[in-house]
C-alpha cells in the first residue's frame, strides 16, 4: 500500500522539481535500488552474506554492451545473455558454497574470492573491455517497436525507464518474499537445521535467493553502465559491493521499501552534506557501524516498528 | 634459471612471512572470538605508517621507533575492541559486517592524512647478504627473522603457557570455560588486540622493504584470509605455512604467468581447498 | 512393513555408538525406545531421518531403499523427526512456526500450482493449510498462545511446539525424542491424547522417552537399547521387565533371583 503511495508520488516528482541535478540523484538511487533489493532476498531474507553483487553488476554492464555490439542487437536483447550469464555464474558458485554447506563466513569469502577474479579477469582482458580505461557505452536502450520507437534519451526519459524498473522489481521481490520461497528462505535463515527436517530442500533455495540477488544486481548494473554511458573494472570493486550492502543495513533488512530508502540516503548523503571523497566514506562506514549495532533494524525497519507499537 | 626461481623461492618465503602474520591474526581472532576482523589489513597499516612517522618525521632510529609503532596499532585495537567488537560477541555476521565498516573509516581517515601519495621510508639498513650464490638485503631477512620468530613465538605461548591453554580450551568449548571461570570476555579482547598489535607489527616492517599508500591494507588482509584458510581457519601452523605457500607460488608464478595474475593464486587457493579439503591443509578434511 | 532398518550401524571414529541395530514399524503402531543415556537412541532416529550417514545396514521404507538421501527428501517421503532440545523459529510466532512447517504440505498437495501464490501474494493459495494448521494448534493446546513469539513460550509449550510442526508435515512416520521430558503431569496427559489420536489416523510412531511409566502405557511394541545394541524387544512390560534392561538401568544387583 504505502509502496504504492510512493511509486505515485515519485512518478509525480519531475512534474514539480526541474532541477536535472536533482532528478539524477533520484535515477542513481532507482537504479541501485533495485540492486539492493536484489541484495536484501540473499542476505535479509535468506541470510546469506555475499559479495558478489558487484560482479555481477558489472559484468552484466560489460556483456550486455558487447553483445549488442557484436551482433547490433538492442538493448533488451542484448540483457538477455548478461541475464543468463549471470543465472550460470550464480549456480556454478552456488553449487560449490551451498553443496558442502559452508559455515556463514566461508560463503562470503567465497563469493569475494569469485568477485575478485571476476575483476581481474575483466581488468587484464584488454582486448575484449579495454582494462582499466573502460568503454564509452553511446547506445540507448529503445523503447516501442519499428516507427513508434524512442531511444531513451534524456534526464525525463531515463528517470521513468528507471522508475518503472524499481517499481517491477520491487514488485517481483515482494511476490517472492510473501511466497512459500520467502517462507523457506526465512526458515533457512532462522534455523537451516530445523528447516531440512520440515522438508525444505537447504540447496535449492539459497541457489535461488542468491540467483535471483544476482539477477537484479544485473538489471540494475546495466542500467547504470548505459545511463552513465561508461563502465570500467571499477563496477566490480569491492567497494561497489560494501555500497550495497550499505543501503540495505542502513535502509531496513528483511523489508520491502528499506533497500530503497537505504539506497536514496547513501546516493543523496553527499550531495546534502557537501564533503570531499573520503569524508563520505568514513561517514557511510560510521553509518554501517551505528546501523549495526544501534539500529538493526534500519530506517523503514524502525518505523514499522514504532508503527506496531503505536497501533 | 635456477638462479632465477631459487631467488624467487626466497623472495616468496619473505613476503609468506607478512601474509603468515597477518593469516595468524586471522586465524586467532576467528578461532577465539568467532569473528573475522577484516579491518587487520587497516591495523596493518597504521602500524606502518606509525613506524614511517616516528622514523622519517620524528626522527627516531628505526629499532626504537619499532616498538611504539607497534603499541600503536595494538592500542588502536584495543579501541575498536572496546568501543565496537565488544557489542558484536553474539553475532558474528554483525562482526563481520563492521570489520567491513572499520576498513571504510580507516582507509579514509588515512587518505586524509596522508594523502594517496605513497610514501617511501629511509633505508634502515642497506647492504646485501650472498645466500647460495644469490644477493639478498639484509633487511629482507631481518623481516623474515623476525616476523618468523613472533610466529614461533606464539605458537609456543599459546601451547605452553596457562594464557595459552585458556584460550585453547575457550575455542574448543567456550561455555565450559566460562564456567570454569576463565575471564572469557578479558580473553575474547586480549587475543583481539594481540592480532591487531601482529598486524602492527608486520605493517612496520612492510614499511622498511616497500612504500606506504593507505590501500596497502585491502591487499593484505585478503591475503591473509586466503592464507588462513589455505593452512585451516583455527591452525597457527596452518597460518604461517598457508602464507608460505602463497607467497612462494606467487613469486615463482611471476617468472611464468603475467604479474596481472599475481592477485589470482589466493583466489583459486581458496576456491580449491574450499571444495577438496574445507578443513585447510592442517584442519580436520571433511 | 512400513519401515525396517536392518542392521543400521553407526561408528564415529573408534566409538560405535549404533551397533547392529534391526526392527520394523507399522502403521498405526506406536514403538517405544528405552535406554541409558548414550545408548544410541537418539543417533538411531537421527539416521533414520537422514541426518546422519549409516556406517554399514540398510534402512528400507514401503519397501525402497532409503539410507543416503538427504534429510528434506526423507521428511518429504513422509518421515519426520523432532529435536531432543526443542528447535524453533524464535523470531516468528508460534501460528507462523506452523505455518512453515506447511512446506511439504503445500508442495505435495499442489505441486507447480503454488506457483500461482506468485501472482496472489495478498492471500495464500491453500486456505485448507489455515484450517490444517489450526486444528493442530487446537490439538496441540496451543491456540491460546498461536500469536506469541516462540521464544517466549514455556518449556513444554515449546516441546509441543515441535510436535505440531512435525504433525503439520502430514508424516507417515514420526520419530519423536524424548517428548515427555519436563513436562508436568498435565500436559504429559496432553501429549498422549495427541499421539493416540495420531495413531487412530494410522501414523506410525517411534518415541524415545525415560519416562517409563508414559511410554510403557502408550507404546505396542518397544526396544531397548544398551550401548549401542538392541538387548530387548517385544511389548513393552517384557521389555521393562527383561533381566538386562534392569541391569542396563538399575545395575545387576536389582534384578529379581529368579529372572
Amino acid at each position: 500500500m504505502i509502496a504504492a503511495l510512493a511509486a505515485v508520488a515519485l512518478a509525480l516528482v519531475p512534474l514539480v522539481v526541474k532541477a536535472d541535478f536533482v532528478l539524477t540523484i533520484f535515477i542513481f538511487s532507482f537504479i541501485l535500488g533495485i540492486a539492493a533489493v536484489g541484495f536484501d532476498i540473499i542476505f535479509g531474507i535468506a541470510g546469506q552474506l555475499s559479495m558478489f553483487h558487484a560482479a555481477s553488476f558489472g559484468i552484466a554492464g560489460y556483456t550486455t554492451f558487447l553483445v549488442m555490439k557484436a551482433w547490433a542487437l538492442s538493448f533488451w536483447l542484448g540483457l538477455l545473455p548478461a541475464l543468463a550469464l549471470v543465472v550460470a555464474m550464480s549456480v556454478v558458485i552456488g553449487s560449490i558454497c551451498f553443496k558442502f554447506r559452508l559455515k556463514a563466513f566461508y560463503f562470503a569469502v567465497v563469493t569475494l574470492a569469485f568477485s575478485e577474479l571476476a575483476r581481474l579477469v575483466v581488468m587484464n582482458w584488454t582486448g575484449l573491455t579495454n582494462g582499466t580505461l573502460g568503454l564509452m557505452i553511446m547506445a540507448k536502450p529503445v523503447i516501442g517497436f519499428g516507427s513508434l520507437s524512442r531511444p531513451i534519451e534524456g534526464t525525463l526519459a531515463w528517470y521513468y525507464l528507471t522508475l518503472v524498473s524499481l517499481a517491477l522489481a520491487v514488485v517481483a521481490a515482494r511476490a517472492v518474499v510473501r511466497s512459500w520461497i520467502g517462507r523457506a528462505c526465512g526458515a533457512i535463515r532462522l534455523n537451516e537445521d530445523l528447516a531440512q527436517t520440515l522438508g525444505i530442500d537447504i540447496f535449492r533455495y539459497k541457489m535461488l535467493a542468491f540467483a535471483i540477488a544476482n539477477v537484479l544486481a544485473a538489471l540494475a548494473g546495466a542500467l547504470f553502465a548505459f545511463y552513465t554511458g561508461y563502465i570500467d573494472p571499477s563496477y566490480l570493486s569491492i567497494g561497489q559491493s560494501l555500497d550495497i550492502i550499505a543501503m540495505v543495513l542502513i535502509g531496513g533488512q528483511g523489508t520491502v521499501l528499506g533497500p530503497v530508502v537505504g539506497a536514496f540516503v547513501l546516493t543523496g548523503l553527499p550531495h546534502l552534506i557537501e564533503i570531499g571523497a573520503e569524508q563520505r566514506a568514513m561517514l557511510i562506514g560510521a553509518i554501517l557501524i551505528a546501523a549495526i549495532l544501534l539500529f538493526p533494524r534500519g530506517i523503514v525497519g524502525s518505523l514499522i516498528r514504532l508503527a506496531r507499537r503505536a497501533v | 634459471m635456477t638462479q632465477l626461481l631459487i631467488g624467487q623461492l626466497l623472495n616468496g618465503l619473505i613476503v609468506g612471512t607478512l601474509y603468515g602474520i597477518i593469516a595468524l591474526g586471522v586465524t586467532l581472532t576467528f578461532g577465539i572470538t568467532g569473528i573475522v576482523n577484516f579491518a587487520l589489513g587497516e591495523f596493518m597499516m597504521i602500524g606502518a605508517y606509525s613506524a614511517w612517522y616516528l622514523a622519517d618525521v620524528v626522527g627516531l632510529p628505526y629499532p626504537v621507533a619499532l616498538l611504539p609503532a607497534v603499541a600503536i596499532a595494538g592500542l588502536c585495537g584495543l579501541a575498536a575492541d572496546q568501543l565496537l567488537f565488544r557489542f558484536t560477541r553474539d553475532n558474528l555476521v554483525n562482526g563481520l559486517l563492521v570489520s567491513i565498516g572499520l576498513i571504510s573509516i580507516i582507509e579514509s581517515g588515512a587518505l586524509l592524512s596522508w594523502t594517496a601519495t605513497p610514501k617511501e621510508m629511509d633505508y634502515v639498513l642497506s647492504g646485501t647478504v650472498r645466500l647460495a650464490g644469490i644477493g639478498l638485503p639484509k633487511m629482507r631477512l631481518v623481516v623474515f627473522a623476525l616476523l618468523a620468530a613472533v610466529i614461533f613465538l606464539t605458537y609456543v605461548g599459546l601451547m605452553r603457557t596457562w594464557l595459552g591453554r585458556a584460550a585453547y580450551a575457550y575455542a574448543q568449548n567456550p561455555e565450559a570455560a566460562r564456567l570454569m571461570g576463565v575471564r572469557t570476555g578479558l580473553l575474547q579482547s586480549g587475543v583481539f588486540v594481540y592480532s591487531t598489535a601482529l598486524a602492527g607489527l608486520g605493517g612496520a616492517l612492510y614499511a622498511t622493504l616497500y612504500s606506504l599508500e593507505p590501500f596497502m591494507g585491502g591487499l593484505y588482509v585478503l591475503k591473509g584470509v586466503e592464507a588462513a584458510i589455505l593452512g585451516g581457519i583455527g591452525s597457527l601452523s596452518g597460518a604461517l605455512v598457508g602464507g608460505l605457500i602463497l607467497g612462494v607460488t606467487e613469486s615463482i608464478g611471476a617468472i611464468f604467468l603475467p604479474t596481472a595474475f599475481r592477485d589470482a593464486y589466493g583466489l583459486i587457493f581458496v576456491v580449491a581447498i574450499l571444495v577438496l579439503r574445507p578443513g585447510g591443509l592442517f584442519g580436520e578434511g571433511r | 512393513m512400513l519401515f525396517e532398518a536392518a542392521h543400521a550401524t553407526k561408528r564415529f571414529g573408534g566409538l560405535t555408538a549404533v551397533a547392529d541395530i534391526s526392527f520394523a514399524v507399522d502403521r498405526g503402531e506406536i514403538l517405544g525406545i528405552f535406554g541409558p543415556n548414550g545408548s544410541g537412541k537418539t543417533t538411531l532416529l537421527n539416521l533414520i531421518s537422514g541426518i546422519l550417514p549409516l556406517s554399514a545396514g540398510r534402512l528400507r521404507w514401503k519397501g525402497a531403499e532409503i539410507h543416503g538421501l538427504a534429510p528434506h527428501r526423507i521428511a518429504a517421503l513422509g518421515i519426520v523427526k523432532t529435536f531432543q532440545n526443542p528447535q524453533l523459529f524464535l523470531e516468528l510466532t508460534v501460528a507462523e512456526n506452523v505455518g512453515i512447517a506447511g512446506h511439504l504440505a503445500l508442495k505435495r498437495h499442489l505441486g507447480f500450482g503454488r506457483v500461482r501464490e506468485l501472482f496472489r501474494p495478498a492471500q495464500r493459495v491453500q486456505p485448507g493449510l489455515d484450517a490444517q494448521s489450526e486444528r493442530i494448534l487446537r490439538l496441540c493446546r496451543l491456540d491460546s498462545v498461536r500469536d506469541q513469539f516462540a521464544a517466549s513460550l514455556s518449556y513444554g509449550q515449546e516441546k509441543m511446539l515441535g510436535v505440531a510442526m512435525a504433525m503439520m508435515c502430514e508424516p507417515e512416520l514420526l520419530l519423536l525424542d524424548e517428548p515427555a521430558s519436563g513436562l508436568g503431569e498435565e500436559e504429559i496427559a496432553n501429549l498422549e491424547a495427541v499421539l493416540r489420536e495420531l495413531r487412530r489416523e494410522g501414523v506410525a510412531l517411534c518415541v524415545i522417552d525415560h519416562k517409563i511409566g508414559f511410554l510403557g502405557r502408550l507404546a505396542d511394541r518397544a526396544l531397548a537399547l544398551r550401548h549401542g545394541a538392541l538387548i530387548a524387544e517385544g511389548r513393552p512390560e517384557a521389555v521393562l521387565n527383561h533381566p538386562d534392561v534392569i541391569e542396563a538401568y538399575l545395575g545387576r544387583q536389582h534384578v529379581p533371583a529368579e529372572a
